[in-house]
């Protein structure tokens, strides 16, 4: 049996100027619609206000560009429920999950309160371009005057409707279908041409160009429905013809570019191919990048003049695929980035076994003397290292360096510096003498890739109870017996810096309970919660008034750092030796 | 909109709505009316149709430039559409609202 008309909805719909003067006759008129389908007087003041404030909204935010744009209003009047749609061109914006009064002395924020207290739902959905409030109030019998038939009006608003419904439902279930396909984005090419394919059916297009954005100047073809539409790059930031294609303005502008039979196209524009090919171009952006264009379009002729190629809700349906394409792009980079990371931290990894393996598993003993030493990295993997070289059984060479820079390339210098000491015995005595000839050794490798080491050698004679000191550019040497502390920094420049360069030595003697600290820069710089730095002035402090075998005072210090910097973290390598007796 | 000065109080009326069109103006116009001398500030709303979000914010502007000078914000004789707006949101509790 056919619908009697009785329960058919009625409805209205208007455009209204981007302009707040106007918001007074769209509710007036909105106004008017409800009072002539019957509505009760307290809904008709609800609908009033709740439509000015969503009119409200939608004007106010609209961006200047926007404002040219009608904002769509909407009423349908149905036998048990009445509902207004406002559309607008804003960025749009999400709709809270709890909307309070803001406080009593605040100048705004009580639009959304409103419109949520007056009318029974409202929901936000939110599209490319433009979004659409949805509001509703359910009709009980109060709501209805009288039992007014509601009027059959409008069809044609109807069947646009349905039409709206039909290609949202097409949409989301074709996006679902690849959604669900997990595997889909391997290969971005064959993804994009399958879901654009789809598209086409959906919108009853006959032909498609998608465009990746490359280095925010090139636009080059991902895919096409047809190979001959496969024309290479489009250069649209160069000062070149480029700039005038339909798809270079749509990416310039941001705004879709409708084009017919009669649109002036350039002479090379790649969407020529198409003879006489009306359609659109849709410029994907996701925060404000592009990703790319999406051209699609018929052939020949329109059927009637003044129908327009693609419908509302087919514009829609292709901003959505275009918008979602757009989506699976960025996931397709993310998974490229994330390769990399793993590849870095693989990289990470071996610097890292490279730099324990340097470090000794255990320290030789010197006869009458103790020794102590400690690492930590900052990161991963840092520059820093130490290393004791037992001579015979009365002497040692002590060293500590901080390579410039982190990573497989620093931990690979410290190895090379570990190996070129231990590979110079008849150098060993003599520190300043070894650090010239390690600084030739190093010098070409060390500059080639803008990198340097400071470094510190100590020979120590046990049984003369004396100490040899040279020093690259590194922290001082500090000594503390009962006397008081002292710093030796005997002058040298940074391994790496100068080819030719001379090291100085200064010789002192080791005193009974003396204690001698070898040390990284990262210790003098650990920086406590106000951004005072540790200094060489408290180590010095520190060093004069702790007494102890090695291995306590390096608890210690350990101690005195982790306390100083407890609330800022570790910012740099810390790496010392300790040497008492 | 009719502005007028009472001693200490300023009285703006025949307002016909107070919405995001002209709540800006009513409350820059009032405000620049408010001189030395003026402590309260009252709005005839008698005639005023209808109320929105941005006009209750001229309004709580008002409030505050009446505060501000030691004095008080009074609403006087809203219509009942307005009226109902006051009470959804509460503002019938910060404003003085008199029906003469």
């Amino acid at each position: 049996m056919l619908d009697s008309g009785a329960s058919r909805p009625a409805a209205l719909r208007f455009a209204l100027p981007c302009d707040l003067s106007h918001v007074r006759h769209a509710s007036q008129a909105v106004h008017q619609f409800l009072v002539e389908q019957g509505c009760g007087e307290d809904i008709l003041t609800a609908c009033d206000l709740a439509l000015v404030e969503a009119c409200n909204n939608a004007i106010q935010y609209a961006p200047e560009p926007a404002r040219t744009r009608s904002v769509v209003v909407e009423a349908i009047w149905q036998p048990d429920r009445l509902e207004i749609r406002v559309t607008d061109h804003t960025p749009g914006f999400d709709w809270p999950e709890k909307i309070d009064l803001p406080a009593p002395e605040s100048e705004s924020g009580r639009g959304l309160f409103l419109i949520q207290s007056l009318m029974d739902s409202a929901v936000y959905l939110r599209g490319p371009g433009e979004n659409t409030l949805v509001l509703r109030k359910s009709l009980s019998d109060e709501g209805r005057k009288q039992g007014n038939q509601p009027r059959i009006e409008n069809d044609q608003l109807i069947s646009g409707l349905l039409d709206e419904i039909t290609s949202c439902y097409e949409s989301l279930s074709a996006i679902f279908r690849y959604s669900a396909d997990p595997g889909h984005t391997r290969d971005l090419k064959k993804f994009a041409h399958r879901l654009l394919s789809d598209l086409a059916g959906v919108v009853s297009a006959e032909w498609f160009v998608f465009r990746k954005a490359n280095a925010q100047s090139h636009i080059d073809v991902l895919t096409a429905s047809e190979s001959a539409l496969d024309m290479g790059s489009i250069d649209f930031r160069g000062g070149n013809n480029d700039a005038n294609f339909l798809e270079a303005q749509a990416a310039i502008s941001r705004k879709i570019i409708w084009f017919d039979e009669n649109s002036p196209v350039a002479a090379a524009d790649p969407i020529r191919l198409k003879a006489r090919a009306r359609g659109l171009v849709y410029p994907v952006f996701v925060n404000d990048e592009l990703l790319g264009t999406l051209a699609i379009g018929k052939n020949g002729k329109s059927a009637s003049a003044g129908q327009p190629i693609f419908t509302n809700s087919q514009a829609n349906a292709i901003g959505a695929f275009a918008q979602f394409l757009a989506l699976q792009i960025i996931n397709v980079r993310m998974q490229e980035a994330h390769t990399v990371n793993r590849i870095s931290a693989r990289e990470l990894e071996i610097a890292g076994t490279i730099q324990r393996s340097l470090l000794l598993k255990e320290l030789p003993s010197l006869p009458g003397f103790e020794l102590a030493a400690f690492c930590r990295s900052a990161d991963q993997v840092g520059g820093d290292f130490y290393d004791v070289l037992k001579l015979n059984d009365d002497t040692a060479l002590f060293v500590i360096a901080d390579v410039m820079g982190k990573g497989v390339l620093a931990a690979m210098f410290a190895a090379i510096l570990r190996a070129v000491l231990r590979a110079t015995p008849e150098l060993n005595r003599e520190p300043a003498a070894l650090l010239a000839r390690v600084n030739r050794l190093l010098f070409d490798e060390l500059s080639g890739v803008d990198m340097f080491i400071t470094a510190q050698l100590v020979f120590v004679d046990a049984k003369a109870r004396k100490l040899i000191v040279g020093n690259a550019g590194h922290c001082p040497l500090l000594i503390a017996d009962a006397s008081g502390v002292k710093s030796l920094s005997p002058e040298g420049m940074p391994l790496g810096i100068l080819p030719d360069t001379e090291f100085m030595s200064e010789t002192v003697d080791l005193p009974e309970h003396c204690r001698v600290l070898l040390y990284t820069d990262g210790l003098t710089e650990a920086t406590n919660a106000a951004g005072e730095r540790f200094g060489q002035e408290r180590l010095m402090e520190w060093l004069n008034h702790t007494r102890g075998p090695a291995g306590e005072l390096q608890n210690n210090l350990n101690n005195r750092i982790s306390e100083f910097q407890f609330r800022s973290g570790l910012n740099d390598d810390q790496t010392f030796l300790i040497i008492t007796g | 909109m009719k502005i007028q000065s009472n001693g200490h109080t300023l009285r703006a009326s025949g307002i016909a709505e107070l919405s995001a069109a002209n709540a800006n103006s009513v409350r820059d116009e009032t405000r620049q009316a408010f001189g030395q001398g003026h402590r309260n500030i009252e709005v005839d709303l008698s005639q005023t149709a209808a109320v929105d979000s941005c006009g209750l914010g001229a309004l709580v502007a008002l409030h505050k430039t009446a505060a501000a000078h030691g004095g008080v914000l009074r609403l006087i004789n809203p219509t009942p559409p307005v009226q109902q707006i006051l009470e959804l949101t509460r503002m019938h509790r910060i404003f003085e609202v008199i029906k003469e």
